[in-house]
């Protein structure tokens, strides 16, 4: 279980980093908390020449309020993100899913860039991302681009990304008023990959109907899915007549490519991620309602 | 004879902090990563992807360019140096299994080694590992162990029907007629998979072959360094005393690491052939794939009741899977399974069968409680009969559980219990959760659609074994010229805390203060022959030899103490490391005091006391076992929606005898309970249907962590046993007693929809679908 010999770069900027990828090509990767590339490398699935790291660059760092929404670099750890009073009162999605991933030594390396440019069907972050449509900005020699989360995640551990371009933060929303928001899911051991996992998102208008919901089932497929079906038929509708059973239901029917694995077949993972649905939306509603 | 001297104990029975502890704690142990020696190489394997085929060809060439690449051996290179591969803990009477170290012309599991790279670090030997290119042809393996006996194809040509050997005790016309008469006969099947010991320091050993002198030196990971010297010099014929094992730490055994496996072998055989030492550290996924199974087994259970419950007869007929290449001789612990099926219970007759099979799976090997499965088939049999009979499963146990005043016991298997208190440590465990308030807050649970359960496993465990290996246990005592004290003993010590415990039984047994002691363990050079840690024999064996040549030694302090003391011998008191007269105040030698006078003022020693503070002793067992008992039990709860299993309470009433160390007793059993937790609830050794390992990382493979693990509650009842000091072992226990205890309560969890286990582990899918199938047949 060691690495294949590589090369170690330590850009101190984001341009040099993305310069120095575009120069060594599809040998090289970047590396930032590697709580998922350095696993990959010491078992050999993967073999890069060259690692290009990018704890030097300082830029990548922090978590700004800007106006209505809430700016975290893409180099920021788990823990600092978790620690966050700033994230826990403006995106506090982000906030309940952070104890989720992994273990803390895990959070104390991982960072948001990472965990989203890997793309894990299984990963917390890009499920919040999708949930509460934030907008991933990047950097290749090209320039600058932003991309919705809606567009960023296209498969399992693949991406929107040019092999050149980097993530350098990823932007929130800030909570509205008279929102609710829950993230649930089933893990064999604490810190596991999800067998299932369900983020609710709900925001409600002065009368309780529903103004906006996201509905996101993450650990069941390639990627994490957004029910956008269910969510229109939700919208306008007084959340309190909602069964949260019927909701779940319709929002797993709509969930394809379910996998089996060690923990289960399709029929058992679609049973728990029903179960996770209807939990995380009993409990947005419940804090959307009741604040 | 009984060596217990008629000393006050002051430090045996208490909470003496570990002296392992420091080092341990501040990231200071020495284990066989740490060991570095000059120029060292060190080794990786080239194993089989595959689950069986035949090599055809082998090619090093690219591997032995590569540079740091001392060289590549294959099979050819060591098999022919084997001089004899002889286990001394499978005694005189088990065959050798002399399995080649390097598969020769067929490879018969995934991660069998195929090839050996000795380079200059180990991400070379990795480097160089792939490029050693391997040309199978690919047979079809032998995958699933129930039916191995009638597949046609063979994992050993010479062992037909794949037949690993087997015995059995065919019923007698009488038991047969008491199945066929009797009011009530239950019957379980329960499969249970395979799981494995997982010590947190992989396999490994640093062998260094002095070519002048023909001396090998070994740091080993190792529960037996002399097991290891003693098969070294047989391996290698050259003589035992040309071969010194060195162990400081080991990071856990649990049975892997009793004997030395094929690639110890291969470590050894390569070292003689090197002009520098070679260190092999096993990586992670390799231990997984390569180190050895446990617990693969299932069998008929039966048991016949009269009409109110009582036990008329039991039977069992159990298969076991040994996978390719089992180490050591499986037979043994598979063949208590059966002799100690019958338990804590008055039954009147019983008989068993047993078979070992063979398959292209890793091969199995000893791990904490090898007959674990006599508990779990006995216990989970118990608690489908009380369903059945329509009794609560703990009115049905105590209408058939011996208490202590019923011993000694024969077993209708012949096991000859005696010594051990199984009603009482059930009672006690009862007590401790409050039984009947469980059954009541139960029935409420259920009027609110929630699962909860409650499950316990009693058992009889044999400790401290008197097989020829186990027999004996030595001890060397030298009190220095200073008066500090040297303790010499075999050691093995992997985590049982061996170091602490000989300290205290030592400062007990000699009359000296704790911190006057130290141990020396580990190096065959200077300790004296013994079997090392496994069978839960090193606390009443240690405590016989640390007796048996502290008496020596104590009656000698007490000869110089009371010739200089002028007193007679009895009036002296030795307390703290100071020899006092009984009732004259004042007058008393240090034990300094009194090592001067042994080693330097040997002109006034008394007459016929020799000189110095040096003995060693030797202490054979008068038992053929020591019998050991608990109770655990548990309470869960079960989500239905999910098939999560959350623990209420865990609770384990024990009778290890007079405890040494409560602190390292209560460590065996929490660890060991743990290990049970993992085996009902989350760890599995899976194959997938064509052979190929599933769970070769800690990603898949699912050991038990401290958020899983409930609150282990401990209840001690010490009855002596007739061993030294009354001390029961307490190592195994608490990994048998735990898995059928969990898998009870979650059986009874569920028992509102007549669900019964039949299958292991219980993983949260497996209960759901196992609700499901209850429901539909219900329908």
């Amino acid at each position: 279980m060691k690495p294949a010999a590589f090369d170690y770069h330590a850009p101190a900027t984001a341009e040099e980093a993305v310069a120095l990828i575009s120069e060594l090509g599809d040998e090289a990767k970047f590396i930032a908390g590697g709580q998922s590339l350095m696993p990959m490398l010491n078992l050999r699935l993967a073999v890069f020449e060259h690692l290009v790291d990018l704890r030097r660059v300082q830029t990548l760092r922090g978590i700004e309020v800007r106006g209505d929404s809430v700016w975290i670099g893409a180099g920021t750890t788990h823990s600092t993100v978790g620690r966050s009073e700033q994230i826990r009162t403006a995106v506090p999605l982000l906030s309940r899913a952070t104890p989720l991933i992994g273990h803390f030594q895990i959070r104390n390396r991982g960072t948001i860039g990472g965990s989203i440019a890997h793309a894990d069907g299984a990963g917390e972050y890009p499920a919040v991302a999708l949930t509460l449509d934030a907008e991933i900005e990047t950097l290749s020699p090209g320039g600058t681009r932003t991309i919705p989360a809606s567009q960023f995640f296209t498969g399992m551990w693949s991406t929107d990304l040019a092999e050149d371009e980097l993530i350098t933060g990823i932007t929130f929303p800030v909570a509205p008023a008279r929102s609710g928001y829950a993230i649930e899911e089933f893990t064999r051991r604490s810190g596991d990959f999800a067998v299932a996992g369900a983020l609710v998102a709900l925001t409600l208008a002065e009368d309780s109907t529903i103004e906006r919901c996201a509905i996101t089932t993450f650990g069941l497929g390639p990627t994490a899915t957004r029910a956008t079906v269910v969510e229109q038929a939700l919208t306008g509708g007084a959340v309190a007549e909602q069964d949260p059973e019927m909701v779940a239901r319709d929002v797993l029917a709509g969930v394809e490519s379910i996998s089996e694995d060690l923990h289960g077949p399709v029929e058992y993972r679609k049973r728990v991620g029903t179960a996770m649905v209807a939990r995380a939306w009993q409990r947005a509603v419940e804090e959307a309602t009741h604040g | 004879m009984s060596v217990t001297p008629a000393v006050p104990s002051c430090y045996v029975g208490t909470r003496v902090p570990r002296v392992e502890d420091p080092r341990l704690l501040t990231g200071a142990g020495l284990f066989v990563d740490d060991v570095t020696r000059p120029g060292m190489f060190h080794a990786c394997f080239v194993r089989s992807p595959i689950p069986r085929g035949r090599i055809f060809s082998i090619d090093t060439s690219e591997a032995e360019a590569l540079d740091g690449v001392h060289a590549v051996f294959v099979a050819s290179d060591l098999n022919p140096r084997v001089h004899e591969q002889k286990y001394a803990l499978d005694g005189p009477f088990m065959p050798s299994l002399n399995w080649p170290p390097l598969a020769e012309d067929e490879v018969r599991f995934v991660g069998d080694p195929v090839a050996l790279v000795i380079a200059r670090d180990r991400y070379i030997a990795e480097d160089a590992a792939e490029l050693v290119a391997v040309d199978y042809d690919a047979l079809t393996p032998v995958v699933d162990y129930a039916t191995a006996d009638t597949n046609e194809e063979l994992v050993h040509a010479q062992f037909p029907g794949n037949n690993a050997g087997g015995m059995a005790i065919p019923p007698s016309e009488d038991l047969l007629r008491i199945f066929d008469e009797a009011p009530h006969v239950v019957s379980r099947t329960i499969h249970q998979q395979a799981y494995i010991a997982v010590p947190m320091e992989t396999r490994g050993l640093v062998a260094e072959w002095t070519k002048s002198t023909g001396e090998m030196t070994i740091w080993a990971s190792t529960q037996s360094p002399h097991e290891v010297r003693a098969f070294c010099a047989k391996l290698l014929g050259i003589d035992e005393h040309r071969v010194r094992v060195l162990m400081r730490d080991t990071g856990g055994g649990f049975g892997q690491k009793v004997v030395p496996q094929r690639e110890d072998i291969c470590i050894m055989l390569a070292a003689t052939m090197l002009p520098f030492a070679v260190k092999w550290i096993e990586d992670r996924q390799e231990h997984m794939m390569s180190a050895g199974m446990a617990r693969q087994e299932h069998g008929e259970a039966r048991m016949a009741f009269d009409a109110d419950g009582r036990i008329l007869a039991a039977t069992l007929d159990h298969v076991q899977n040994v996978g390719a290449y089992p180490i050591p001789s499986p037979i043994t612990a598979a063949s208590a399974v059966g002799m100690l099926f019958p338990g804590p219970y008055r039954i009147p007759a019983a008989t068993f069968s047993l078979k070992l099979h063979y398959t292209n799976t890793v091969g199995r090997v000893a791990y904490r409680g090898p007959w674990q499965y006599e508990s779990m088939a006995r216990e989970v049999l118990l608690d489908s009969a009380a369903r059945r009979i329509g009794l609560d499963p703990a009115e049905l146990r105590r209408r058939n559980m011996y208490s202590s005043d019923e011993f000694p016991v024969a077993a209708p298997t012949g096991m000859p219990f005696s010594d051990v208190t199984p009603r009482e440590t059930f009672e006690q465990a009862l007590a401790m959760l409050d039984y009947d308030a469980f059954r009541r807050e139960q029935e409420q649970a259920r009027a609110e659609s929630r699962y909860i359960g409650v499950g316990t496993c009693t058992y009889l465990e044999p400790t401290a074994g008197a097989t020829p290996f186990h027999s004996t246990e030595g001890a060397t005592i030298r009190i220095e010229p200073s008066g500090k004290v040297n303790v010499y003993v075999a050691g093995g010590s992997s985590g049982n805390s061996l170091e602490t415990t000989v300290v205290q039984l030592t400062a007990d047994a000699l009359g000296v203060a704790l911190s006057d002691v130290n141990t020396i363990q580990g190096d065959t050079a200077v300790s004296p022959f013994g079997a090392g840690t496994g069978g839960s024999r090193s606390g009443a064996m240690t405590a016989g030899a640390v007796g048996e040549t502290a008496s020596v030694l104590r009656e000698r302090i007490l000869a110089i103490a009371a010739h200089r003391l002028e007193a007679a011998p009895e009036d002296i008191e030795l307390a703290e490391s100071r020899a006092t007269v009984r009732g004259v105040p004042g007058a008393g030698l240090s034990l300094q005091e009194i090592a001067d006078i042994a080693y330097f003022q040997t002109e006034t020693l008394p007459p016929g006391v020799p000189p110095g503070l040096e003995a060693s002793g030797r202490y054979r067992a008068e038992n053929m076992m020591i019998w050991a008992n608990a109770t655990h039990l548990c309470t869960v709860e079960v989500d239905i929606a999910t098939g999560a299993v959350k623990f209420l309470r865990y609770i384990v009433s024990e009778d290890c005898g007079p405890m040494i160390n409560p602190n390292v007793v209560e460590g065996q059993i929490w660890g060991g309970t743990v290990q049970g937790i993992g085996g009902a609830l989350y760890e599995h050794l899976a194959y997938d249907e064509t052979g190929n390992p599933v769970t070769t990382t800690f990603m898949d493979y699912l050991l038990p962590t401290t958020t899983e693990v409930p609150d282990i509650e401990l209840g001690h009842i010490e009855t002596p046993s007739p061993g030294p000091g009354g001390h029961k072992g307490v190592g195994e226990g608490g990994a048998i007693g735990s898995s059928p205890a969990v898998v009870n309560a979650v059986a009874d969890a569920l028992s509102p929809f007549g669900v019964e286990i039949t299958r292991l582990p219980l993983t949260p899918s497996t209960i759901v679908s196992m609700i499901e199938q209850a429901r539909t047949v219900t329908a």
